[in-house]
C-alpha cells in the first residue's frame, strides 16, 4: 500500500499537457455577446430555457456543447434554467410537431416579459426537410413570434452564440 | 458602537450573500476546467429578475404571494442574528440557538407551502422531499447546537462564536471536531447542496429546492434566490467562524479594525465556497430514498460529538 | 370579587349545562332549540371562566374552596377547570351553526343531552374531593364520551366506540383498583385521607398503585401502548365534540394523573423514568402516524397522542429532577419543565380545539375528511385559510405562536440539563433531545401536510369544488383559538408566574448562571413584523413597475389535471419508506378478473394500508389468546344436564374442602 502510494507520488502526472484549443472565433463572438448583454440588456445575466419542439436532437447536442469545458458559455453570462418562468430567452429547435404545439405555446405564454425567442436550426426556421409533413405544424414562427432565426442543420456553437447576439441586438433595437 | 457593529454585520451579510453563490459556482467551474461565470453574476441575475414581469399560475392562492416575503424575512432575520464578522454584540435572548433553529424551520415551511400552492406535480414533489429532509435534519441540528452551547457554556450563537474566538484554537476546535462535521452535514442538507440535492440540476426528477420554485418568476423569484443565498452565506460563515475563529470583531476593539475584519470575512466566504465546491465536485449525490442513512449518520455524529464534548467538559 | 360571588358563578357553570339538557328535551321538535341549548352551554363556559378568573384575582388562588359538598376547587383544579370552561364555550358557539347540516345524521336533542353530561362529568371529575366522587364523575364522563363517539351510528363509529368502551373500562378498572389500594379500601376517603393513609403502605404496593394509576390515566390520555382506541374514537364524534374530547378531556386525564401524584408520600426515580419513556414513546408513535395519516380528523387525533406524550414526558422529567437531593439547579430545571407542562397544556388546548373545529367546518362544506380528496380551498376561503394556517403553525410549534415558546422551554431546559447535571443525566438529556427534535420535525411535516393538502393547489375531487362562503360563526371559534395561542405567546413567563408557577419562576432566575438560556418574546414579534414590512417596502420600491400576468401552471406540454397532484399518501411516501420498519404498512395488488377465460384481463387496484405496530404485536395476540381461552371454556357449556350436575357436585366439594 505504502509502496503503491509512494510510486503514485513519485511518478507524478505523465499525461501530455492539454493543448490550447481556444476557438478564437467563438471566444470573439462570446465576448461581443457579453458586451452587448451588458450594454443593451440592463442586467448582465441571460437565462435560457431550451425547448425541443420536435427536432432530431442535432441542435440539442450543439446546445449541450455550449455548456462544456471547451465552449463554456457560462463565462459570457449565459445560463440554462429549468423553467420558462425563470428564462429571458427561449431557444426552440426542430419543426413544431403537432404534439408539441401546445407545449410551445404554453411555455411562451408563461415566459415573463421582456422575452426573446430564438429559433435554432433549419427545422425551427423553416420546417426543414419535414416541411409540409402531416405531423408537423410548421416552423416556430408559425406558432409563436420569433425574434431571430439561426439556420444550420445543426448550427455550430459559434453560430448559436452569434445568433443570440443578433437576437438581443434586434430585440432591443 | 455595538449597534454600529450589529448594523455593519447585517449589511455585510446581506450585501455579500450573492457573492457566496458566485464564488461557489466559480470554484465548481474551475474544478470542471472551465472559466465559469463572473462571480458577480448572481447580483446581475437578481437585479434583472427584479425588473422583469411576473407570471403566476391561475391555480395558486394568496399563500403563493405571501411565501417570498416570509422566506426572505426569515433569511434576513438569520443574517441579523447569526454572528458573522463580530461577537459580543447581540443580546443572548435574541441569538438563542433554538430561536435560530426555529426561524430557519419557518423559512423552510413557507418555501414548502409555496411549492404546494402551484398545483404542479414538480412543486409537490419538491415540497414533499424538502419537508421530509427538514423534518429529519432537526435532531442533528438541535443536538449540534446544544453541544456547542454546552462547550461554550452559553446558549446563544453570538456567545458560542465569542467563546471559540476567545479560547485557544487547539483547546476547543479539536474537541468539537465531530460536532462541527455533523454541523457541516446539517448545513449541506439545510441549503440543498450535495449530497442531498443538486443545485445545478435541470432534471425535475432529481430536484428538491429548485422544484419548489419552478413556478416563481420575476421579483418573487429574485427574492427566493436571494433568500437562499443569504441562508447559505450565514450558515457557511457560521461554520467557518467555528472552525477558524480568527479575525472577529468585538466592541472593545474599536472601529479601526473594521477593514481587517471585512477582509477576513471575505476570505472566510471564499474558503467556505471552496469547501462546498470541493465537496460538490468530489462526491456524488445520494439517492433520495437513502436520505435516512445520511440523516442517521448526521444524528449519530452529533451524539458522538456530544459525548466527546461532555467528556472534555467534565474532565 | 367577594368569595360568594365567584362561587355562585362556578356553581352556575355547573348547573347551566343541565338546564341546557332539559331544555333540549323539552323543546324536542322546536326549531331553534339547538341554538338555545348551545347558548346555555356557552353561557356556562363564560360564567365559569369568569368565576375562575375571580378565584385567582380575589387573592384566594392558593386555597381550596368548597363549591358544593364534596366538590372543591384547588389551584390546580382551577387551572384545568378553566380549560373545560373555555372548551365548552368555544365548541358550543361553533355548534350553533356547525350542527345545522347534520340534522339527518344526529339526533340533535339527545346529542346535546350527552354533551351536557359530558361537560358535567369533566367539571365534576376535576372538582371531586373524594375517591368515590372522582370515580363516579369519571365514569359519567367516559360513558357520555362513548355516546358522543357513536352519535352517528355508522359501522365505523360503532367499532371505534366498542374499542373505546373496552379500553376506557380497562382504564377504569386500573384507576379504581389503584385508588382503592391507596385508600386501603375506603371508597369514601377524601384526597387528604388518601395521602395520609399512603404513608402506611409498603413501597411495593405503592409501586403497583402508581403503575395502575398511570395505566388508568394513560389509557384515557392516549399513552402508548394504551393509545390504540384514540385515533379511531375521537374523529368519529361530531366535530365540536371531537374538539372537546381531544382538546379538553385529555387534559382531564392529565389533571387526574398530576393530582394523584400528590397522593404518594415519595416518588422513586424509576416511576418517573417509566413516565418519560411512555411519554416519549407516545410522542414518537403519535407524530409518526400523524405524519402518514390521510384522514384529517384522525391526523389530529394522532397528534393529540403525540402532544399528550410530550406533556407526560415533561411531567416525568419534573419528577426525576425532584428526586435529585440537594440540587438547586435540578429544582430550578424542574420549575422550567413545569412551565413547559403548563404552557403546552394550554397551547395544545387552543390549537387542537381550533383545528378540530376548523377541520369540522371544512368537512361540513366538502362532505369529506379524506386529505386525498381535498385541495384548493384557500382560493374559496382566504380568511378561513389564514386562520387555519396560523393554527397549523401553532401546532407545528413555529414562532411566533405560543406553542413555540412552550417547546422552547423544553429544549432549553434539556440543553441546560446537559451542562449542569451529572454525566448520566446529561447523556439522557441528549437522547431525549434527539427524540424530541424528531417528534418536532415530524409535527412540522404533519401540519404542513394538513394545511397544504386541504387548502393549496387544486381541488382533488368534486368534494372540494366549493363555491359557498364559509359561515362567519364557524370561523369565530378557530379565530378565538388563534387569539388564545397568540396571547399565550405574549404572556409566556408573566401570566403563568402568577398562577401556580411562582415557585418555579423564582428559581428560574437562578438560571442566569447559564447566559443565553432566555428568549425575548417581544423581540421575536418585533423582529418578524419589522422585517416583513421592510422586505415588502423594499420590494415595492424596486419593482413598482413589475406587472403580473396570470397563466396556466407549467405542465411540460401535457395538460395537468388535479389528479396529477401529490396526494396526502404521496406526500408522506418518503416518511412511510424511511420508517417502514416501525409502520406496519402493507401494499396489496387486488386483481378482479373481467373476462372469465383469460386471467390476464383483469382490473387491478393497489390498496395501501398502514397498520400499527402495537396492534400487531400486542393487541392482536391478546385478542387471539382471549378468543382461544373462550373457545376452550365454551366446551364446558355442552348442554348435557348430567355434566352440569357434576359441576354442582364439584363446586360443593370444593366449598366443603375450603370451609372445613
Amino acid at each position: 500500500m505504502l509502496s503503491l502510494l509512494s510510486k503514485i507520488i513519485k511518478t507524478g502526472r505523465i499525461t501530455e499537457p492539454a493543448p490550447s484549443l481556444e476557438d478564437a472565433a467563438f471566444v470573439e463572438a462570446g465576448r461581443n455577446l457579453k458586451a452587448t448583454i451588458g450594454r443593451l440588456y440592463g442586467g448582465r445575466s441571460l437565462r435560457i430555457r431550451h425547448i425541443d419542439a420536435g427536432s432530431n436532437n442535432g441542435e440539442e447536442y450543439e446546445m449541450t456543447a455550449l455548456g462544456n469545458a471547451y465552449y463554456d458559455v457560462e463565462r459570457f453570462g449565459l445560463s440554462f434554467v429549468a423553467s420558462p418562468r425563470h428564462a429571458d430567452i427561449l431557444t426552440v429547435s426542430g419543426p413544431v410537431t403537432r404534439n408539441m404545439e401546445h407545449a410551445l405555446k404554453v411555455a411562451y405564454e408563461m415566459t415573463p416579459e421582456p422575452r426573446i425567442v430564438v429559433a435554432v436550426g433549419d427545422g425551427a426556421c423553416t420546417g426543414g426537410i419535414w416541411k409540409g409533413s402531416y405531423a408537423v405544424v410548421g416552423s416556430v414562427a408559425d406558432v409563436i413570434p420569433v425574434d431571430w432565426q439561426i439556420p444550420g442543420d445543426p448550427p455550430a456553437p459559434a453560430d448559436i452564440i452569434r445568433g443570440l447576439l443578433k437576437a438581443i441586438e434586434q430585440a432591443r433595437a | 458602537m455595538m449597534y454600529v457593529l450589529i448594523f455593519l454585520q447585517w449589511i455585510c451579510v446581506l450585501a455579500l450573500a450573492p457573492l457566496t453563490v458566485g464564488i461557489v459556482r466559480k470554484m465548481k467551474a474551475h474544478y470542471q476546467n472551465r472559466e465559469g461565470a463572473s462571480i458577480l453574476l448572481p447580483y446581475w441575475t437578481i437585479l434583472s429578475l427584479m425588473r422583469k414581469e411576473m407570471t403566476i399560475t391561475r391555480h395558486s392562492s394568496w399563500v403563493f404571494r405571501v411565501v417570498p416575503f416570509v422566506v426572505l424575512a426569515t433569511a434576513v432575520c438569520l443574517a441579523l442574528l447569526v454572528p458573522s464578522i463580530a461577537y459580543g454584540i447581540l443580546p443572548h435572548a435574541a441569538s438563542n440557538i433554538f430561536l435560530i433553529g426555529a426561524i430557519a424551520a419557518l423559512g423552510s415551511v413557507f418555501l414548502v407551502l409555496g411549492g404546494m400552492d402551484t398545483s404542479s406535480t414538480f412543486g409537490h414533489m419538491g415540497s414533499s422531499r424538502e419537508m421530509t429532509l427538514a423534518a429529519l435534519v432537526e435532531p442533528a441540528f438541535y443536538l449540534v447546537l446544544s453541544t456547542l452551547g454546552l462547550l461554550a457554556g452559553v446558549w446563544s450563537l453570538d456567545g458560542i462564536v465569542g467563546y471559540f474566538a476567545m479560547s485557544p484554537w487547539s483547546a476547543v476546535v479539536p474537541v468539537a471536531s465531530i460536532t462541527l462535521l455533523a454541523l457541516l452535514a446539517v448545513i449541506l442538507a439545510e441549503n440543498a447542496r450535495y449530497p442531498v440535492d443538486n443545485p445545478a440540476t435541470h432534471l425535475e426528477l432529481t430536484m428538491v429546492h429548485e422544484a419548489m420554485i419552478l413556478e416563481y418568476s420575476g421579483p418573487y423569484l429574485a427574492m427566493l434566490e436571494y433568500a437562499a443565498a443569504i441562508k447559505l452565506t450565514v450558515m457557511l460563515v457560521l461554520f467557518m467562524n467555528l472552525v477558524l475563529p480568527f479575525g472577529l470583531l468585538h466592541p472593545a476593539f474599536g472601529l479601526a479594525l473594521i477593514p481587517v475584519a471585512l477582509m477576513v470575512f471575505v476570505a472566510k466566504l471564499t474558503l467556505g465556497g471552496l469547501l462546498v465546491a470541493t465537496i460538490e465536485s468530489t462526491i456524488v449525490k445520494m439517492r433520495f430514498y437513502r436520505m435516512q442513512e445520511y440523516m442517521s449518520v448526521a444524528a449519530i455524529g452529533a451524539l458522538i460529538g456530544f459525548i466527546l464534548v461532555l467528556i472534555g467538559h467534565t474532565l | 370579587m367577594p368569595t360568594s360571588l365567584y362561587l355562585y358563578l362556578i356553581e352556575a357553570a355547573f348547573v347551566l349545562p343541565l338546564v341546557g339538557a332539559i331544555l333540549a328535551l323539552v323543546l324536542y321538535r322546536v326549531h331553534g332549540a339547538n341554538t338555545a341549548t348551545q347558548f346555555l352551554f356557552a353561557a356556562s363556559g363564560v360564567v365559569g371562566t369568569i368565576g375562575i378568573a375571580g378565584y385567582f384575582v380575589s387573592g384566594q388562588g392558593n386555597v381550596a374552596i368548597q363549591v358544593i359538598s364534596g366538590f372543591t376547587v384547588t389551584p390546580l383544579a382551577a387551572f384545568f377547570l378553566a380549560l373545560v370552561y373555555l372548551g365548552t364555550f368555544l365548541t358550543s358557539i361553533y355548534a350553533i351553526q356547525g350542527l345545522r347540516h347534520y340534522k339527518k345524521i344526529y339526533s340533535i336533542p339527545w346529542l346535546n343531552v350527552t354533551s351536557a353530561l359530558f361537560i358535567l362529568g369533566m367539571q365534576a371529575t376535576i372538582m371531586s374531593g373524594s375517591v368515590v366522587a372522582f370515580l363516579i364523575a369519571w365514569e359519567v364522563m367516559s360513558i357520555a364520551a362513548y355516546f358522543l363517539v357513536i352519535a352517528d351510528r355508522t359501522d365505523d363509529s360503532l367499532r371505534a366506540g366498542f374499542l373505546y368502551f373496552l379500553m376506557t373500562h380497562i382504564g377504569f378498572v386500573c384507576l379504581a383498583s389503584g385508588f382503592l389500594l391507596l385508600a386501603q379500601g375506603n371508597v369514601f376517603a377524601t384526597w387528604s385521607d388518601v395521602a395520609l393513609g399512603a404513608f402506611l403502605i409498603s413501597p411495593q404496593m405503592l409501586s403497583v398503585a402508581f403503575l395502575l394509576l398511570l395505566a388508568g390515566f394513560g389509557s384515557k390520555a392516549g399513552l402508548v401502548p394504551l393509545h390504540q382506541w384514540l385515533p379511531y374514537a375521537h374523529p368519529q364524534a361530531p366535530s365540536h365534540s371531537s374538539a372537546l374530547l381531544s382538546g379538553t378531556m385529555l387534559k382531564v386525564a392529565l389533571f387526574g394523573f398530576i393530582q394523584s401524584l400528590f397522593l404518594f408520600p415519595f416518588i422513586p426515580m424509576w416511576w418517573a423514568l417509566v413516565v418519560i419513556v411512555v411519554g416519549l414513546g407516545s410522542g414518537f408513535f403519535g407524530a409518526l402516524h400523524a405524519a402518514v395519516e390521510r384522514d384529517a380528523k384522525r391526523l389530529l387525533a394522532w397528534s393529540s397522542v403525540e402532544n399528550m406524550g410530550l406533556i407526560f414526558s415533561g411531567v416525568g422529567i419534573v419528577l426525576v429532577l425532584r428526586t435529585l437531593p440537594d440540587s438547586p439547579v435540578a429544582w430550578s430545571l424542574a420549575g422550567t419543565m413545569s412551565i413547559f407542562v403548563v404552557l403546552h397544556t394550554v397551547n395544545h388546548f387552543f390549537f387542537k380545539t381550533g383545528l378540530f373545529l376548523a377541520v369540522g367546518a371544512v368537512a361540513s362544506a366538502t362532505h369529506t375528511r379524506d386529505l386525498d380528496l381535498l385541495g384548493g380551498l384557500a382560493r374559496a376561503w382566504p380568511l378561513f385559510s389564514g386562520v387555519f394556517l396560523t393554527l397549523a403553525l401553532a401546532a407545528a410549534a413555529l414562532p411566533p405562536l405560543g406553542t413555540f415558546f412552550g417547546e422552547w422551554m423544553y429544549l432549553q431546559s434539556l440543553a441546560v440539563a446537559m451542562s449542569v447535571l451529572p454525566t448520566s443525566f446529561a447523556v439522557a438529556s441528549a437522547l431525549i433531545m434527539v427524540v424530541l427534535a424528531l417528534i418536532g420535525g415530524l409535527a412540522i411535516f404533519t401540519f404542513v401536510k394538513l394545511f397544504a393538502l386541504v387548502f393549496l393547489g387544486r381541488a382533488r375531487s368534486d368534494h372540494a369544488e366549493v363555491t359557498t362562503r364559509m359561515f362567519g360563526t364557524l370561523l369565530w371559534s378557530p379565530l378565538l383559538c388563534v387569539v388564545g395561542s397568540l396571547l399565550v405567546a405574549v404572556s409566556a413567563g408573566s401570566v403563568f408566574s402568577d398562577v401556580a408557577m411562582q415557585d418555579a419562576i423564582g428559581r428560574v432566575a437562578s438560571l442566569s448562571v447559564m447566559p443565553g438560556a432566555s428568549i425575548n418574546v417581544w423581540f421575536v414579534f418585533a423582529l418578524f413584523a419589522l422585517v416583513i414590512i421592510g422586505v415588502y417596502l423594499i420590494r415595492r420600491a424596486f419593482t413598482n413597475v413589475a406587472p403580473v400576468r396570470i397563466t396556466d401552471t407549467w405542465d411540460c406540454g401535457t395538460p395537468l389535471t388535479p389528479r396529477m397532484q401529490y396526494t396526502a399518501t404521496g406526500f408522506a411516501a418518503p416518511i412511510r419508506f424511511f420508517f417502514r420498519s416501525v409502520l406496519v404498512s402493507r401494499k396489496d395488488l387486488i386483481k378482479e378478473p373481467i373476462a372469465a377465460g383469460n386471467p390476464w384481463i383483469a382490473r387491478r387496484r393497489l390498496d395501501s394500508t398502514i397498520g400499527s405496530l402495537w396492534e400487531h404485536t400486542l393487541y392482536m395476540p391478546i385478542a387471539y389468546w382471549v378468543m382461544r381461552a373462550s373457545t376452550w371454556t365454551k366446551r364446558l357449556q355442552s348442554g348435557v344436564i348430567q355434566l352440569y350436575l357434576l359441576f354442582v357436585v364439584c363446586a360443593l366439594a370444593v366449598v366443603m374442602i375450603i370451609a372445613l
